[in-house]
């Protein structure tokens, strides 16, 4: 009985058009303590997936288990770090995760609360800046922010949804190191669902990477291991001939065209 | 003496003194694009000054002109707080208890008003069944409920209280339900990730986010109970600055009635300020 199982799952939406299936015949088994990427165009519903592991939506036919119970709705188990930081305005930085693990941890007493914020507000190096408001802060500061949020309520699953899909490559490298640092702080117990577009960033973070079929009712196509050894170098591990046989892998599942056809430049010479 | 100079360094950076060696520029910019803004508005009443003086000329002093008005005016602001009795009173007495009834008026209508716009907003099924009446009771003459006022609590004075409350609460609803339907996604998706409590939710999501329509609705309310204050005091008479104004035209004085509405006019702006600053306070940026 493996960690978190998708069975057969089906999502579907009714519009005043009639009936969208935006996912469909998902079958996904998830080990504890891994690292998963979902990959696919934009459209293919890998959205929609985190969406009902988040329990933000509910599966037409099929369900999610977590742990030996369904999903019924969201739940401190469970932490997700948004598309686009989701943090609120009018609070500091330590506020935004301070209130979310009030929130979420309600067993714990005031004082634990305040130590776990502090705590995560130094993993991630914000230390300095959290009496200042996200506005004052920078888009991979946000999301420092905003993985500290999610990891701060101590979930078992961690969420995350096109996390650095907004930032530039060299804060998103920065990140990549950050979010490993953090789950071998928590002993590599923590599994995280990652969706993502970006193809290194996958191989580099995951276990496995799930290639969705393109939308609308999109399926799982193919679901790659990634059997490099951790800790990973992000220098050296391009040079690894796995490496190399992953990513022209996804590659070729993902991109039709993988070079400027010779052709099109003949015709453009032609009609100038 | 560099401790020193760094000390002296961070006190004009957090103290924000405005005349601090990089600041001056700035400072002496401010200054004069106020003095600048101020010589617009004085040339615009000189213009208005002016043409006012012409207008008197052309109607033969039928229509007072700014120099007997301001003799008038002067003359009533000198000793606003006389009291002799109900029909004689200052006109700082008057004003008092004109923005007395204003604020009270005010005050319960924003105390129905936001409850109602927090509940309009939040809950769609509120929304539709409310909005309806709202639309329609929004833009009735604030006269027309006069006479359901003195019906239902047998006093003017109440019943102008309750005129200002049934039509200054409009604004302030439809701002407050507006502000609370467009809470973002984003953020009640973040409460509902993390299982924020109702309390959480109000207090931290749903306030914080649609204060400052709120503010701006009330800003909206207070102009308008001011608007309506004239012409409720009018009908109920007894005192207020609406009494005044309606008092000075059968004494047959415009010079007083024209001193009143450029008092009602200043006061108004004031509150509106008032208001406008309040807004700015609570307002986040993003």
């Amino acid at each position: 009985m493996s960690y978190l199982k998708i069975e057969n799952m089906e999502i579907a939406f009714n519009s005043l058009k009639g009936r969208f299936v935006a996912v469909k015949d998902i079958n996904l088994e998830i080990e504890k303590g891994q690292i998963v990427s979902v990959i696919g165009h934009s459209g293919c519903g890998k959205s929609t997936i985190m969406n009902a592991v988040a329990g933000m939506v509910f599966p037409s036919k099929g369900k999610v288990v977590l742990n030996g119970s369904e999903i019924k709705g969201p739940g401190p188990d469970r932490g997700i770090v948004f598309q686009n930081y989701s943090l609120l305005p009018w609070l500091t930085v330590y506020q935004n995760i301070f209130q979310a693990v009030d929130a979420a941890l309600k067993g714990k007493s005031k004082v634990e609360k305040k130590e776990l914020t502090e705590e995560y507000l130094k993993l991630v190096n914000l230390w300095e800046h959290r009496e200042k408001h996200p506005k004052q802060i920078s888009g991979g500061m946000k999301q420092r922010v905003a993985i500290a949020r999610a990891f701060a309520i101590d979930p078992e699953v961690l969420l995350l949804d096109e996390p650095f899909g907004a930032l530039d490559a060299l804060t998103k490298t920065s990140l990549h190191i950050e979010l490993l640092k953090i789950w071998n702080v928590t002993h590599r117990s923590k599994t995280i669902i990652m969706v993502t577009h970006d193809i290194e960033e996958a191989i580099f973070l995951s276990d496995r990477i799930v290639v969705m079929t393109n939308g609308p009712a999109a399926s799982i196509r193919e679901i790659e291991e990634v059997h490099l050894p951790r800790p990973r170098n992000k220098k050296e591990i391009v040079n690894q001939p796995e490496y190399k046989v992953i990513r022209e892998r996804l590659l070729s599942l993902l991109v039709d065209k993988i070079e400027v056809d010779e052709k099109d430049f003949y015709k453009e010479e032609k009609a100038a | 003496m560099k401790r020193a100079i760094a000390l002296t360094a961070t006190w004009i950076r957090e103290s924000d003194f405005p005349l601090s060696a990089s600041g001056f520029q700035p400072a002496l910019k401010k200054i004069l694009s106020v003095l600048t803004g101020l010589s617009f508005s004085l040339l615009g009443f000189a213009v208005f000054l002016v043409f006012w003086h012409i207008v008197s000329i052309i109607t033969n002093a039928e229509l007072p002109g700014p120099i007997a008005t301001s003799q008038v005016f002067w003359e009533l602001v000198k000793d606003p707080f006389y009291d002799y009795g109900p029909n004689d009173k200052g006109i700082g007495l008057q004003l008092f208890s004109s923005l007395g009834r204003v604020f009270s008026g005010f005050l319960l209508g924003s105390m129905i008003a936001i409850p109602v716009g927090l509940l309009m907003g939040a809950n769609a099924f509120c929304r539709k069944i409310f909005y309806p009446i709202v639309q329609i009771l929004k833009p009735v003459s604030p006269l027309a409920w006069f006479p359901i006022g003195l019906v239902a609590f047998q006093s003017a004075s109440t019943a102008t209280i309750f005129i200002i409350v049934i039509t200054s609460l409009w604004p302030t609803l439809i701002n407050t339900s507006f502000g609370v339907a467009s809470i973002p996604d984003d953020h009640k998706n973040v409460a509902k990730a993390f299982g924020f409590s109702k309390w959480k939710y109000l207090t931290k999501v749903l306030l914080p986010f649609s204060l400052p329509h709120i503010i701006t609705g009330l800003r909206l309310s207070i102009g308008v109970a001011w608007l309506v204050i004239v012409a409720g005091e009018m009908l109920s008479g007894g005192n207020g600055i609406g009494f005044f104004v309606w008092d000075s035209w059968n004494a047959l004085s415009l010079e007083k009635v024209i001193s009143a509405i450029l008092i009602i006019g200043s006061v108004g702006l004031l509150l509106d300020r008032g208001f406008s600053f309040l807004e700015k306070k609570v307002t986040y940026s993003i």
